[in-house]
């Protein structure tokens, strides 16, 4: 059985290399195509002429083909050296490794918010549809996917922070005068609880609270939709009615069977919805100044600051084909026929 | 005021008043004496800081918490790419040999080009026909690290600046600082300048934020056969000996800076107010305007506009708005792409514009008009930027236009960069309306940053706007910079054979009044030949908590920690 699955999983990952070249070649083209001349955007200062312009192009590798660059390119890339970015003036790697974990850990803790609504959002409403809870939750979703995160983050911040003042303020994933977070993984919450600091912990999750819920308001309606979706069909179905017939207890029948069997899609979702966060959340990381991947890609596309983009493109691909993978493993869990496949 | 101040007097501004006569750059009365100025004014206040408190757990009032919207990219100024923040940062690490003095601006402080004070720098003269400048060092300067700072360590960080490939090397052509032989050790404390021409703007170049003073022993320990200068190491390291010193940097999120308690380079020798300043990344504009009106950050220079009246009604923070005195905001004109080539269609549109709404939609008026002078052709003054005689006159602009051989207009773009959207967009729109009434059809294009630099430098845009600021406000600098030579900061490809021989003779020109003659003729030709529109300089707004105090305009337009104290 783990065999079975270790080997899917190793075929899985040998198939998306191509995928991941592909992905590596078009956006070290694209990047090259789009307007704007770094060299020229970097050498900004009041000083600068053309042969400093020249030679910030030269220093960057610009001055040559874009075939060879590319080259030159994979060859760094195959040996883990993505570059350095000019807009932090650091390897891409080291500023990649220290605002991962940042997204990461904000994406996980709103996913998991919104999975801890939606889901029973979805049970309810599937259970009693057409009905007043199911127009309840109908209205929460489209309350929430059509207020862009950037405006809920706001109205979040002026209530909580501004007004009432009981969030901290919205300045990155610590109190600033707080003393420096142990670095053992790089995720505040693990770190703070492997060390015992407890207040340290709190103070990293109500930093983490309001942006992971801003975002988790956004997502909130496919899974809660997808659930409610599942779920009508599983408890219109034949197993269902036998065991309603066969006098088992309404819980069981709803948690145990019904809910296990309306996972399978909500799996799917879910898989989607957390790639699409992680790549998506740059409003909320601009509007809490959370120091995660995506604003740092943004402030790097502004500035035309190649090495950053692609490195970030190519992580999502890498991230994208991780969570396909374990959405693929989760799959055999939840439902044994799929795992042979 | 805290413990901190009254343990210790406070003698920067008395101090400014004794610099005051320290530099000119002009030896105005023949200069037969070698004069020599004595640059530390309150010598006796250097003793009083030295028994300050010790180093311990600093208070919040003692820590200025800074929130920008920008990131420090790089420790070293002088490597290119370095972003205004990096300016900034480099200004509080950093000691140079010379600062700008400061002077009252209307209710404000703004830095003062023509008074110039020594940091490292004890003392200076300048030799009668201003060929050799003779400095001597503060003999009780240190850097970080302990050790003292020497001659040779300011020959290196020269020699560095003038070789090196880095930003600093054509920022110095301009003071005529070009070869590692124009720096020579006289003994352990002296080092000399010599140029061949008397520059008037050697002194000032070693002001500017590039020309730091580096370690020189610490450095070599980090350069390697290919990077001689220690570029890469000093671009994540420093080797200085300014009034910070760095804590922990991370690039986009947070830089923490601590007070050099053994920093001597100040006015006066005064030590810097605040102990621990906090630098961070807030990239949302309201989220720092936020910050600042709970009172839970204390400055910030990069505010949305329209948070600005907010601000200043509220309780916790205040508003210090003080002219760009070395900047313009302007809208440029190709000279060397039809029609703009054309004299008369340059003007038609400079009395086409309306100058007054567009101050009004554009930056709400804050700033100084740079338009509406009440002269015709002959300048009152020899300062620049000034207010140009340009006003509105729809029927002259009709006329001068058909003149010019287009009687029912033309059509053209009128550009700007994305950055600066929210002041150049109402002025884009306002542009669009007056240049219709004259049949000149204008097509808006906002580009991002990155294009629009690249446009610009490459000299393809016929109509844009774009604002400049100079760090050495001189009027001759200003022309020199912006009107001559094919160069990316001449906005409107300015060709002239007259203005290039007014800025090269005013470069060398000993005699103040010969200077300011020939200043004049440069802004009465700059009016003469419209090459772009001057249109105002904004303000630069700082926000800030109530309590603290001393903010100062800098050319560099970036805040100097070691102004700033807590009343």
């Amino acid at each position: 059985m783990l065999a079975a699955i270790l080997r899917r999983v190793g075929r899985r990952l040998l198939a998306s290399i191509p995928a991941l070249f592909g992905v590596v070649v078009v956006t070290f083209v694209l990047m090259r195509v789009l307007p704007g001349d770094p060299a020229v955007f970097f050498s900004s200062g009041p000083s600068a002429g053309k042969e400093e312009i020249e030679e910030l192009r030269r220093s960057m590798g610009l001055d040559r083909p874009i075939p060879v660059q590319l080259v030159r390119y994979l060859g760094e890339v195959a040996t883990g050296n993505l570059g350095r970015s000019m807009t932090t003036g650091q390897p891409v790697v080291v500023d990649m490794t220290r605002r991962l974990p940042a997204s990461l850990e904000l994406t996980c803790t709103a996913l998991f918010i919104a999975l801890l609504f939606s889901v029973p959002m979805g049970v309810a409403a599937a259970l009693r549809p057409g009905t007043a809870i199911d127009h309840i939750v109908r209205m929460l979703c489209t309350l929430g996917v059509c207020v862009p995160t950037f405006v809920s983050g706001l109205l979040l911040i002026y209530a909580f922070y501004y007004l009432l003042g009981w969030a901290p303020d919205p300045t990155g994933r610590i109190d600033i005068f707080a003393g420096a977070p142990p670095d053992i993984t790089g995720f505040f919450l693990i770190d703070f609880a492997l060390k015992g600091d407890w207040e340290g912990w709190w103070a990293a999750f109500s930093q983490l609270l309001l942006p992971a819920c801003t975002m988790a308001l956004f997502v909130l309606a496919p899974l809660a939709r997808m659930t409610r979706a599942s779920m009508l069909a599983v408890l219109g179905s034949d197993f269902i009615r036998t065991a309603h017939a066969m006098g088992l207890s309404r819980l069981r029948i709803i948690v145990a069977y019904a809910l296990r069997n309306a996972l399978l899609p909500v799996l799917t979702i879910t898989g989607i919805v957390f790639s699409t966060m992680l790549g998506a959340n740059v409003l909320v990381e601009k509007v809490f100044s959370w120091p995660g991947v995506a604003s740092y890609a943004l402030d790097a596309l502004l500035a035309s600051d190649y090495a950053p983009v692609q490195a970030f493109v190519l992580l999502m691909a890498m991230i994208f084909v991780m969570v396909n993978v374990t959405i693929d493993v989760l799959y055999g869990i939840a439902d044994p026929r799929v795992s042979v496949a | 005021m805290g413990v901190q101040s009254s343990s210790r007097p406070r003698v920067a501004e008395s101090a400014d008043d004794v610099n005051k006569r320290a530099a000119s750059f002009h030896p105005a009365n023949g200069g037969d004496m070698k004069r020599r100025v004595l640059l530390q004014g309150a010598a006796g206040a250097a003793f009083l800081a030295g028994g300050a408190l010790p180093a311990s757990a600093q208070s919040r009032a003692e820590t200025l918490r800074y929130v920008t919207g920008a990131t420090i990219n790089t420790l070293d100024t002088t490597m290119p790419g370095a972003t205004r923040e990096a300016f900034g940062l480099s200004m509080n690490v950093y000691d140079r040999l010379f600062s700008f003095g400061r002077k009252k601006v209307g209710e404000n402080w703004a830095f003062d080009p023509d008074t110039i004070r020594g940091e490292l720098a004890k003392s200076y003269s300048i030799s009668p026909d201003s060929k050799l400048i003779t400095i001597t060092l503060r003999p009780d300067a240190t850097w970080h690290d302990g050790t003292p700072v020497t001659a040779e360590d300011v020959k290196w960080s020269l020699d560095r600046h003038v070789t090196a490939k880095s930003l600093a090397a054509p920022q110095f052509t301009t003071g005529s600082l070009t070869s590692a032989a124009q720096f020579k050790i006289v003994d352990p404390q002296t080092v000399t300048v010599t140029l061949e021409k008397p520059d008037r703007l050697a002194l000032a170049n070693l002001c500017v934020c590039y020309a730091i003073m580096i370690n020189s022993k610490l450095a070599k320990k980090h350069a390697t056969a290919d990077d001689p200068w220690a570029m890469e190491w000093m671009k994540t390291n420093t080797a200085a000996s300014g009034a910070y010193i760095i804590d922990s940097h991370k690039p986009g999120e947070s830089t923490v800076l601590r007070r050099n308690e053994k920093w001597s380079g100040g006015a006066g020798g005064a030590l810097p107010f605040f102990k621990r300043i906090i630098i961070q990344t807030v990239p949302e504009p309201a989220t720092r305007a936020n910050l600042i009106e709970r009172g839970d950050a204390d400055l910030s220079i990069d505010l949305a506009a329209s948070d600005l009246p907010t601000i200043e009604k509220s309780a916790k923070s205040k508003v210090v708005s003080i002219p760009q005195t070395n900047g313009f905001t302007h809208i440029s004109m190709n000279t060397q792409m039809a029609p703009f080539d054309n004299l008369k269609v340059r003007q038609a549109v400079a009395m086409a514009l309306p100058y007054e709404d567009m101050f009004k939609a554009a930056i709400f008026s804050r700033g100084t008009k740079l338009y509406g002078g009440t002269w015709a052709t002959v300048p009152p003054d020899a300062s620049f930027p000034q207010a140009i005689p340009n006003k509105t006159d729809l029927a002259k602009a009709k006329a001068l236009l058909a003149e010019a051989g287009h009687p029912n207009g033309f059509s053209t773009t009128f550009a700007f960069t994305a950055g600066q959207t929210a002041t150049a967009e109402p002025m884009a729109a306002l542009v669009k309306e007056a240049l219709g009434k004259i049949g000149i059809q204008v097509e808006i294009q906002k580009k991002p940053d990155a294009e629009f630099n690249t446009l610009e430098s490459e000299k393809k845009m016929p109509l844009f706007t774009d604002g400049a600021t100079a760090w050495l406000p001189y009027t001759y600098y200003f022309f020199y910079l912006y009107f001559t030579r094919d160069q990316r900061w001449n906005f409107a490809s300015f060709k002239s054979k007259k203005m290039e021989d007014l800025t090269l003779e005013a470069r060398y020109q000993t005699d103040k009044a010969k200077y300011e003659e020939g200043c004049k003729q440069m802004i009465e030709l700059f009016n003469a030949e419209t090459p772009l529109i001057m249109l105002w300089q904004p303000n630069h707004d700082a926000v800030m908590a109530k309590s603290v105090d001393g903010y100062t305009y800098q050319f560099y337009r970036q805040a100097d920690f070691r102004d700033l104290k807590r009343v």
